[in-house]
């Protein structure tokens, strides 16, 4: 396929030169005798100039022939599938249609392309949610399971995490389900809405307490939006297939710092802004405030 | 709505409008975009003898809350706020026989409006009654509700663009409401406390 496609841009190029040296020699014969041929057997001047571009045109036909010789005419006549239909269509704002699913075409296929890069380099740094041993030796020991919990044991989990932190409140939904969404109100900082699977975290959003609990819409504001991202890499960074009970307290541990985003000034630079915004990075160790650039 | 500052400033030898440029021409090579205009525009009305001790309504317009009308009403000892629909400016004009505004006083701030990261930035030019008085400077962060918490990061904010004019204390309006959550109400204060220096300065006010 990758081949073809070089060989018919290869064609349609040597057609391209063919086509404007045809025209130089044309050009050549209208314009006829010029100055620049000066008075001395001009007219035999005139010849071997027609000649040469003459040849020079001979030569372009024989790459031309030699790059359609190195087509592979498409076997059977060239299914377009239903979109044959739309060249039958009447109604003049429907006409452009053929050319944007040319577009969606291209889009899909492109997104093919990447989704299978990103798909190998996944493969090869893998990280993988659940806990999965390859030898048979292991396989026999009965892993927990953390996808699959009892709504109770989350609520227990998230209640006692509530418990540790005074200043934090939850709100999860009830009636109790086994994958809940909980808001998490940061005094009157900031709220997260946290989605699980089981005790896994499954996703987070940080806005601002003004804003909807849509799980799926960002927030308005440039701070909120890297501090979800952060959040992100740092459910990521707590997660523990074998002990997911501690990957969600170490989490909320982590993000109870954000607590002072407004009031705590970078540790590296000792400034409040940094490209107008407060430090938005929380060290997963010390959970010591840093500017994105800082840390 | 965040917490917002306003601030006056004035520059040497300059004139509102250059002070004006100056300042956009600051916090435009900070990364500011241009996001239209703005106008707050205050009436004062005081009430007529024949109703006893006197009262103050002011009546405020914000172009930020277009569809709401502050009013505040001083009774000498105490300040009551009211925010109410745009029908309000019609009532005023039924009780103008209780209540009378000087109409040499109408004082309002307007210019134009700049987005910069979660911050915007309003730089307004004061007239009372049509005379030139000062320029007003509003800096509002959006994210943040609770003025104690961003005080510090607005200060900076401010320093970064005002230099060492940028005022190094909260306005006295918000100074003993730093922990409550901020309302645009608080911003309408502020107008009001800038007003009311602006009418009561001679000619141009300084700092
Ligand atoms: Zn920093």
């Amino acid at each position: 396929m990758e081949r073809d496609i070089e060989q018919l841009n290869a064609a349609l190029n040597a057609i391209k030169v063919l086509r404007s040296n045809v025209r130089s020699v044309f050009e050549s014969v209208s314009n006829g005798l010029r100055a620049d041929h000066g008075d001395e057997g001009k007219e035999t001047k005139f010849i071997y100039e027609l000649q040469e571009l003459l040849t020079t045109v001979n030569n372009n036909l024989r790459d031309v022939e030699n790059a359609v010789a190195n087509l592979t005419p498409q076997a059977g006549p060239f299914s377009l599938g239903n979109t044959t239909y739309l060249s039958q269509e009447t109604t003049q704002e429907r006409q452009a249609l053929y050319g944007q699913l040319v577009n969606s075409y291209k889009w899909t296929d492109k997104i093919r392309e990447y989704s299978a890069v990103a798909g190998n380099i996944l493969a090869a740094n893998s990280f993988n949610k659940t806990y999965k041993t390859y030898s048979t030796a292991k396989r026999r020991k009965t892993t927990t399971s953390n996808h699959n919990v009892a709504p109770e044991v989350i609520e227990n989990l998230i209640s006692s995490i509530d418990r540790l932190f005074p200043d934090v409140t939850f709100t999860p939904n009830r009636p109790l389900v086994p994958n809940p969404i909980i808001q998490v109100s940061l005094g009157r900082v900031l709220k997260a809405i946290i989605a699980f699977k089981g005790l896994m975290i499954e996703w987070v959003v940080v806005k601002a307490h003004a804003e909807s609990n849509d799980l799926w819409t960002e927030s308005r504001y440039r701070v909120f939006k890297r501090i979800t991202e952060n959040c992100h890499a740092a459910m990521c960074h707590f997660h523990s297939p074998l002990m997911p009970e501690l990957a969600v307290r170490s989490f909320m541990h982590w993000f109870h710092s954000y607590i002072t985003l407004f009031s705590a000034p970078c540790k590296r630079c000792g400034n409040h802004l940094n490209s107008n915004l407060p430090p938005t990075w929380r060290d997963f160790r010390s959970l010591e405030p840093y500017h994105e650039e800082c840390k | 709505m965040g917490v917002t500052i306003l601030t006056q400033f004035a520059l040497e030898n300059k004139t509102g409008p250059q002070t004006v440029e100056v300042l956009s021409k600051r916090i435009c090579a900070l990364g500011a975009v241009q996001q239209g205009h703005f106008l707050v525009d205050c009436e004062t009305y005081t009430s007529v003898p024949q109703l006893g001790h006197q009262r103050t309504v002011h009546v405020l317009h914000n172009s930020e809350q277009p569809a709401t009308v502050f009013s505040l009403l001083d009774n000498g000892t105490k300040i009551t706020a009211l925010a109410t629909d745009g029908l309000f400016d019609l009532l005023m004009m039924k009780m103008s026989q209780f209540y009378t505004s000087k109409k040499q006083t109408k004082a309002e701030s307007k210019g134009l409006r700049y987005e910069i990261g979660d911050f915007y930035v309003k730089l307004g030019t004061v007239t009372v009654s049509s005379n030139y008085k000062g320029i007003l400077v509003e800096v509002e962060y959006r994210p943040c509700v609770v003025p104690a918490m961003c005080w510090d990061l607005l200060k900076e904010f401010l320093q970064g663009f005002l230099g060492l004019t940028a005022p190094t204390n909260p306005p006295t309006y918000l100074q003993n409401r730093m922990q409550e959550v901020y309302t645009p109400i608080d911003t309408i204060h502020q107008y009001l406390e800038h007003f009311t220096m602006f009418r009561k300065s001679p000619g141009i006010y300084r700092n």
